[in-house]
């Protein structure tokens, strides 16, 4: 290491520090809870290792491969067939096929369980398969955006070199898109996983017995938060196992493409091949998204005629304002923590990379989890007399906010990060040879490089927030009632026809989220090399 | 010296955005107050003699109580704000936030949680004539750290067209002639857990055990929703079931005729199992006296709108039933074994574990 470079590093030492004060504000809430592993409760392992600890493993399990295998085949399955294919509604498919994300999974669960239970029988129709299948249809857009982005960037001569070497469409994909598409499809993937490892509200209702739903029976059920805790933590231990397999799988793979100007041509699809391309779309559409509309819609009406939408219907502003506003100073939140995470954070370098991973343990845990552990958090900072005139942040929009950073962090940096890896390392390296420093890297080259990134990272953090239950439930300030509040108000009573109608708001703002996701990478401005 | 900055001045503006974010909160919640979470204003001790301003409520029973809220503010012109929840994630906010609470009041929809409340030394005693006299002694702590404010009964349920002769007994429920035909909530759920408790109680933990293995042994459908039990009664996918009472008082209201009868159980020894409804006072309760009003009231004028509206039994027994409510007969309750449950809860859970009970 040169002298130089010593300097270097000594200079971004305060950085470090500031970083790190983020990092660790991001990762203390879980850190709390779950460092109680320390002192683990035996009495509890072993009554749950002889009771429903293996069948729980098991079922996570299960459900996580057989989620994120579909939602890899379909999400990249999908965005290949919008991007290299030309066929009769293939604009507009590029975009709805966006919208599952704007579905609760415990709303599209519901209707199908509803809808599938007289066909089906109502025993065949809570299982594990059934509830993977909600979840994929839920979660592939993860998958099917970055994949989407990556074939986006594909230059048209990666794929047309292949194609003049003599091999077929399907030699193709398997030789040049794949391997080079790697790094987008795993950073969808281990979203999609993380999601499957902190479900708790599809799975309850098709009665799959996962470990984070273990985790709450636990502690709901016996009042033990600690033991509770202590499970949560074979979550975390999953993720890191998930998130090596992504690692390993993104290898050492960095690209920089080099000539961005000629995306990929679409071919013309004739014949049947075309109407069979756009019923594949259009199917997925009518299961993930139509259907469920069209079920809530008739809920809706009923809840007019029997008179049970007035007295909450008129609240319908009034929970979307709150909806809108905590969404919205979260995605903010999250986006900017996400941002100086990423840039300050080398992935290439371990302990950076670690401290990232750290910093987005509140993904992996159940949503009630990290509520909790923000709370205590934040209960001691209230006594702890620091804070300004009597502030309390226990039930203040700021304490809110942080528990969502917390727990979301890990979609913004996910996304940003993957931006930035586009980045040629090559442009990084030779501008900073220049003397540029961090900063000016970041504002001057990374930023204008990833900016349709990173605004679509901040949509998709808006759009899974904006679905939030757990957090808000327990840390929302009084007069915050937002709409997935009110549709729990609504289930948890079994009241699915009260809970269409903010149920449909809450799909009604995803789909707007969506839109401007759309809007994002039709009109963020392309990056010039 | 530029990166330095660099990074210390956006670590910092986060931290601004933050603070922003939570002055923003304190201004915009004025704004948008929701008329029932109404007057944001004078939450504090400068009024502690005459109950008035405003009484903070952290309510995990959230179905209906906005109306009888409203009812009590009318009443006494204390102002209800209050904050819908599920139980024992209220109670750990009420812990972690300790004497900085704005709570004066929790409420809660079973037992078990009150009294995990009480464990942690999150309430305080109310010590009042009225709540002794209109709350019977088995409904109340002995310390008279909570009160109960209604009943809810947990019953055997069949269909009116198909089961001429169903068990009286939750044991029977357990018969080997209704394998395969029987309806049963998930043991994840609080309703399963107390009332497993309540067989712990009154028939030891031999014999509750088994029980709960009978129940195993007839193959369940088990389903995380009563309403979703009674609608599977009705539908023919089981015959008989467990669910509570009220929510057959919903679907009765808007179908008399609806075809699921409730058999009440036990009534030739200790009862029909109940759970209780709850409300306590905080410890720290920054406006006690609006809290005892509170509590007060709803044990007694508001008696009857508070159960009313859900269809539940009233806590004092010498409060009326809903018409609808009186239809379904006189019973006998199992109120002994209601102070006996949370001690009782967590055996429960193991024991249904073990049984292999969903």
């Amino acid at each position: 290491m040169s002298r130089t470079a010593a300097r270097h590093q000594l200079r971004a030492l305060p950085a470090a520090a500031s970083t790190m004060t983020v990092v660790a504000a991001a990762a203390l809430p879980v850190l709390v809870t779950t460092w109680t592993i320390l002192d683990p409760t035996p009495a509890v392992w072993r009554h749950l290792w002889a009771t429903r600890l293996p069948g729980m493993l098991v079922d996570t399990i299960v459900l996580l491969v057989v989620v994120v295998a579909g939602a890899l085949v379909l999400g990249t399955g999908l965005a290949w067939l919008v991007t290299a294919w030309q066929f009769p509604g293939r604009r507009a498919l590029g975009w709805l096929l966006v919208t599952p994300l704007a579905m609760p999974g415990y709303v599209l669960g519901y209707v199908w369980l509803d809808t599938l239970q007289d066909p089906l029988g109502p025993r065949a129709v809570r299982s594990l398969w059934l509830c993977g299948l909600v979840l994929v249809l839920t979660l592939y857009p993860y998958v099917y955006l970055f994949a989407r982005a990556s074939f986006r960037e594909l230059s048209a001569s990666s794929v047309d070199v292949g194609r003049s070497l003599g091999c077929t469409p399907a030699r193709v994909w398997w030789r040049v898109v794949l391997p080079m598409s790697r790094p987008a499809l795993a950073a969808g993937a281990a979203l999609v996983g993380m999601e499957v490892l902190s479900d708790v509200g599809t799975v309850r209702l098709f009665n799959v017995s996962t470990v984070a739903d273990g985790v709450l029976r636990v502690w709901f059920g016996t009042g033990d938060r600690k033991a509770a805790t202590e499970l949560s933590v074979l979550l975390i231990v999953l993720a890191a196992v998930l998130l090596a397999v992504e690692r390993f799988t993104r290898g050492r793979a960095r690209y920089g493409h080099a000539d961005r100007r000629s995306g990929i041509v679409p071919q013309q699809l004739g014949g049947w091949r075309a109407g069979a391309a756009a019923a594949v779309g259009w199917g997925v559409l009518a299961i993930a998204v139509a259907v469920p509309i069209a079920r809530l819609l008739a809920w809706a009406f009923e809840a007019r005629r029997s008179g049970q939408a007035e007295t909450v219907a008129g609240d319908l502003g009034f929970h979307l304002l709150s909806s809108l506003r905590v969404a919205g100073l979260a995605a903010i939140a999250c986006l900017t923590v996400g941002l100086v995470l990423a840039a300050a954070l080398d992935p290439r370098r371990r302990v950076p990379a670690a401290a990232s991973r750290l910093a987005t343990l509140g993904y992996v845990v159940p949503g009630p989890v990290v509520a909790i552990g923000v709370l205590v958090v934040l209960a001691a900072l209230d006594r702890s007399g620091w804070l300004p005139g009597g502030m309390l942040l226990v039930g203040s929009l700021a304490g809110l906010v942080y528990a969502l950073v917390v727990r979301f962090l890990a979609v913004a940096h996910q996304g940003i990060e993957s931006s930035f890896g586009k980045v040629p390392t090559s442009v990084v390296d030779s501008v900073r040879t220049l003397g540029a420093g961090r900063l000016r890297v970041l504002t001057g080259i990374k930023l204008p490089l990833s900016a349709t990134g990173i605004m679509a990272a901040g949509v998709v953090v808006a759009i899974d927030i904006v679905k939030d239950l757990p957090i808000t439930l327990l840390l929302r300030p009084f007069g915050t009632e937002t709409l997935p509040v009110w549709v729990w108000q609504a289930t948890s009573e079994s009241l699915w026809v009260q809970a269409s109608v903010p149920s449909l708001a809450l799909v009604a703002v995803g789909m707007v989220l969506v839109g401007a996701l759309v809007w994002a990478f039709e009109h963020g401005a392309p990056p010039t090399s | 010296m530029r990166n330095r900055f660099g990074f210390v001045g956006v670590s910092v503006s986060v931290a601004v955005l933050f603070l922003a974010a939570a002055c923003g909160g304190d201004d915009g919640e004025g704004g948008v107050a929701d008329e029932s979470a109404a007057g944001e204003s004078a939450v504090g001790e400068d009024e502690a003699s005459e109950p008035s301003g405003v009484v903070t409520v952290y309510t995990g029973r959230h179905y209906g109580i906005e109306p009888v809220f409203e009812e009590f503010t009318e009443a006494t012109g204390i102002e209800v704000r209050f904050t819908t929840g599920k139980d024992p994630e209220l109670r750990e906010r009420l812990i972690a936030e300790g004497e900085n609470t704005p709570a004066d009041v929790i409420m809660t929809a079973d037992a078990a949680n009150i009294e995990l409340a009480a464990a942690e030394g999150v309430l305080g005693a109310v010590d009042s004539e009225v709540l002794r006299s209109a709350i019977p002694e088995e409904l109340r702590s002995p310390d008279d750290e909570w009160f109960s404010l209604s009943r809810r009964a947990r019953v055997v349920i069949a269909s009116t067209e198909r089961v001429p002769e169903p068990p009286t007994t939750y044991a029977g429920v357990g018969d080997p002639q209704w394998k395969g035909r029987v309806c049963l909530r998930p043991s994840a759920h609080p309703y399963t857990q107390s009332l497993v408790a309540s067989l712990i109680v009154n028939e030891g933990a031999e014999r509750a055990e088994q029980i709960v293995a009978s129940w195993v042994a007839n193959e369940p459908l088990y389903i995380d929703s009563d309403t979703d039990i009674y609608e599977a009664v009705a539908a023919g996918d089981c015959d008989v079931a467990i669910a509570n009472t009220y929510y057959l008082g919903r679907l009765q209201a808007v179908d008399p005729e609806y075809p699921v009868a409730i058999i009440w159980p036990e009534q030739d020894g200790r009862g029909a199992h109940v759970n209780v409804s709850t409300a306590a006072l905080t410890a720290h309760a920054p406006n006690p006296d609006a809290g005892r009003a509170l509590i007060e009231w709803l044990a007694t004028e508001g008696q009857q709108s508070f159960t009313d509206v859900n269809f539940e039994y009233p806590a004092d027994p010498d409060v009326a039933v809903h018409e609808l409510v009186a239809g379904w007969g006189d019973f006998t309750a199992d109120v002994s074994a209601v102070l006996q449950l949370g001690a009782n809860q967590r055996e429960a859970v193991e024991m249904l574990d073990r049984a292999g009970y969903q």
